[in-house]
């Protein structure tokens, strides 16, 4: 963990993780037992479910709930669906996690459907097929009819602190990255690309083939919202409407490209793991892998009171079970021992203006958190900002009182939305 | 299959620079020390009976405020024993205990407990508290009197007073760098100028002080000293004097720069601290308070909220 310096003059500084020029190669953890999928949609229908307790399940079969629902997930194994049952995930959103009992090394078999549809590459087959991929990536903004796409912007860069997963595609991978680019591309009509990388890579990202544009060390600056403000606003997009482009992670383009070069999918995700004594090492692990396989393979013990973290450090979700599986967009795992977690407080904001300073959206923090505080999240939108954040995480990283600022916006901009989703469907 | 293992689930961010209020309390409490302990010498046990009786009191009423509101005990983050410094440091060393805990008991509670306990008092608490104190019983202030039994090898004369009463030319005795070396008389901790200089430094160097506010105040205090000096030499008295008397140097570095009552952007801070040292000036040297600090300091408290709302535009919001 990063401390405050000793001198406090300057606004604190965190700086992204460069990879290493020797970074060892990913360790590769072979497929346990079980894998899970979370699938982003709840288990209503359970009776009349598409799969059912026992059905078989081949690798790279799409597993969703409904027939057609842009919701899904590519299994990485095929296997026998063991269990099916509801999840509720941050911020009470209701998901239902697939467990698969793996087929042995042997049995392992593949599902074909994607074979044809690789022949005619277009945006409906990778928007039907592709979203499970690692990476996770997002094909429903072209179909957004109202905000065209005009810019396609792959990060290289990890826009949270510790993970070097993207860098580690750019840095070893950029000819697939090519290949991805030039796939979107001639799917997507567009021609504008853009590379995303460290300042480091921005010599081995020159023969990819897209425009390339750097972001400095300094955490947040590889924020896609910060990316959109400051560096796109001399392109030919509109910065201030966020659906005018498109964000794929590098990992995620290789992996288009490798599924429509070869008709297979690729779906190991490459995870930055970041055990208990700061070590950090790349493991390239099946999609759905439960956690507790990657620390057995490491040796890492979890005491009571220790903390693991899905993503970076400040923009990460904490898990409560060892049985959390790997996504698709889990690029980093944090393991916390108990005694390196500072803990929150309720005092009240004591105004030092530090969450002021070093916020990059310029909210006044100090007022925005009082209205938070009271509950009174409209006039925290109307008057405060609240909408204008992009979530970095800053604000409660530096707070004096140490109060969750950042749960507390989190907290109103998800009951705002809430409220508004209600008021739509009543109308 | 449901394991026992109980991890600890929080939201993001998982770092924090470490921060925490009482760290910096306690690096104030340290700061001002550099200050506090020549003034103890100068003023003798009197004078440590005051710092001690005031940080104790402060802390007890903060206590009693805990338990009648029947709130957390709050007296651990250190402010409450940082407000009794504070108050401390700006009393002579004469000052009767019964004056000391009256005063604390404004600070703690009128200042800062009744409008909701730490960050939510409008006015720096130890300054108000003086003011009440200096405008209820003027005498015990009157630093002449009350020092009037000690033996000091300077001109034992509140230097105020004198450029006040007799003009600028009555402030002729007084070398600046006796007066920075703290051979003037005055509060225990606002006389040792080099102390709290030093102090006030040590504050900024490490954040727990925005150099904005103190520059701004000494700005502001020297550039309008400077023109009532040069407006008319002999009536008002040089910049660097007013620099080194009175509470201005503990004003800049300790008082103005509290945080609940200060602003919190770049061109607040510089307007807040310019506001302050031009007041001062205007109080001493027109006003009929002899040192006009405090009361500068307690205006520029209020107009905080407001120009505070100068501040860059928040990201996606218009031009």
């Amino acid at each position: 963990m990063i401390k405050r310096s000793f001198f406090g003059l300057v606004k604190p500084k965190l700086q992204y993780e460069i990879i290493d020029e020797a970074q060892a190669e990913p360790v590769r953890i072979k497929p346990g037992k079980q894998i899970m999928l979370y699938i982003d949609q709840p288990d209503e229908n359970a009776g009349n479910a598409l799969f059912k307790i026992g059905d078989p399940v081949k690798s790279g079969q799409k597993v969703t709930l409904s027939d057609g629902s842009a919701d899904y997930l590519l299994s990485s194994k095929s296997g026998q669906i063991s269990k099916i049952s509801p999840f509720v995930g941050i911020l009470g959103k209701k998901s239902t996690s697939l467990t698969i009992d793996v087929d042995g090394e042997s049995s392992q078999s593949r599902d074909e459907s994607f074979k044809s549809a690789c022949q005619a590459p277009s945006l409906e087959n990778a928007r039907d097929f592709l979203a499970g991929l690692p990476g996770k990536p997002d094909f429903n903004v072209f179909f957004d009819s109202e905000k065209p796409v005009k810019a396609i912007v792959v990060l290289g860069a990890d826009d949270d602190l510790l993970g070097i997963t993207n860098q580690y595609f750019v840095k070893n991978n950029i000819i697939a990255i090519k290949t991805g680019i030039e796939l979107l591309c001639k799917i997507t009509g567009i021609s504008h690309a853009i590379l995303i990388v460290p300042q480091q890579l921005e010599q081995v990202a020159g023969s990819s083939g897209a425009i390339i544009k750097t972001v400095d060390s300094e955490y947040p600056s590889a924020h896609p919202e910060l990316i959109m403000q400051h560096m796109l606003a001399s392109e030919d997009v509109d910065a201030k409407s966020k659906s005018g482009i498109a964000f794929f992670s590098s990992e995620a383009v290789c992996a288009i490209g490798a599924a429509y070069t070869t008709g297979k999918f690729f779906l190991e995700k490459m995870v930055t793991f970041v055990s208990k004594d700061g070590n950090k090492r790349l493991v390239s692990v099946p999609i759905g892998t439960p956690l507790q396989d990657i620390l057995n393979e490491f040796n890492e013990t979890l005491n009571d009171g220790d903390r693991v973290v899905f993503g970076g450090p400040m923009k990460g979700v904490s898990v409560f079970s060892t049985d959390t599986p790997v996504m698709p967009d889990t690029d980093t795992i944090i393991i916390q021992d108990k005694r390196q977690i500072t803990e929150g407080s309720d005092i009240a904001c004591i105004n030092c203006g530090e969450c002021v300073r070093v916020c990059p959206a310029n909210i006044q923090v100090n007022q925005l958190i009082r209205f938070l505080e009271a509950g009174q999240y409209e006039e925290a939108a109307d008057q405060h900002d609240l909408f204008s954040c992009i979530e970095c995480g800053f604000c409660s990283y530096v707070c004096e009182s140490r109060i969750p600022v950042f749960q507390h916006i989190k907290l109103a901009k998800h009951t705002l939305e809430s409220m508004k989703a209600a008021e739509e469907s009543n109308a | 299959m449901h394991s026992t293992l109980k991890l600890t689930v929080s939201h993001a961010p998982f770092w924090h620079n470490g921060s925490s209020i009482s760290t910096k309390s306690r690096n104030i409490l340290l700061a001002s020390l550099v200050a506090v302990i020549p003034g103890c010498y100068q003023y003798g046990m009197a004078a440590v009976g005051v710092v001690t009786l005031s940080i104790a009191s402060a802390i007890l009423w903060e206590l009693l405020i805990n338990f009648i509101s029947r709130r957390p005990i709050s007296v651990g983050d250190g402010n409450a024993a940082l407000i009794g410094m504070m108050f401390a440091m700006m009393l002579p060393a004469t000052m009767p205990w019964w004056a000391v805990i009256t005063g604390t008991f404004f600070a703690v509670v009128i200042g800062k407990e009744i409008f909701g306990g730490i960050g939510a008092n409008p006015f720096n608490p130890a300054v108000l508290a003086m003011t009440i104190l200096m405008l209820s019983w003027a005498d015990l202030f009157d630093f002449n009197a009350a020092l009037l039994n000690y033996q000091f090898d300077f001109k034992a004369v509140y230097p105020l007073v004198l450029s006040k009463t007799f003009g600028a030319s009555a402030v002729d005795p007084f070398a600046l760098m006796d007066l920075l070396f703290g051979k003037q008389i005055g509060g225990i901790g606002s006389t040792f100028g080099i102390g709290l200089i030093a102090g006030g430094v040590y504050l900024i160097l490490r954040g727990f002080v925005r150099w904005e506010i103190s520059f701004s105040f000494l700005v502001g205090i020297f550039v309008s000293a400077l023109c009532f000096n040069i407006l008319n030499p002999e009536a008002y008295a040089g910049p660097g004097f007013h620099l080194l008397t009175g509470y201005t140097l503990i004003g800049a570095f300790f008082l103005a720069t509290e945080d609940s009552s200060s602003p919190v952007n770049f061109i607040p801070m510089l307007i807040y601290g310019l506001l302050g040292g031009a007041l001062t000036v205007l109080i001493r040297n027109i006003g009929t308070h002899i040192d006009g600090v405090l009361y500068a300091i307690l205006i520029i408290n209020l107009v905080n909220p407001i120009v505070d709302k100068i501040r860059p535009k928040a990201l996606g919001k218009g031009v």
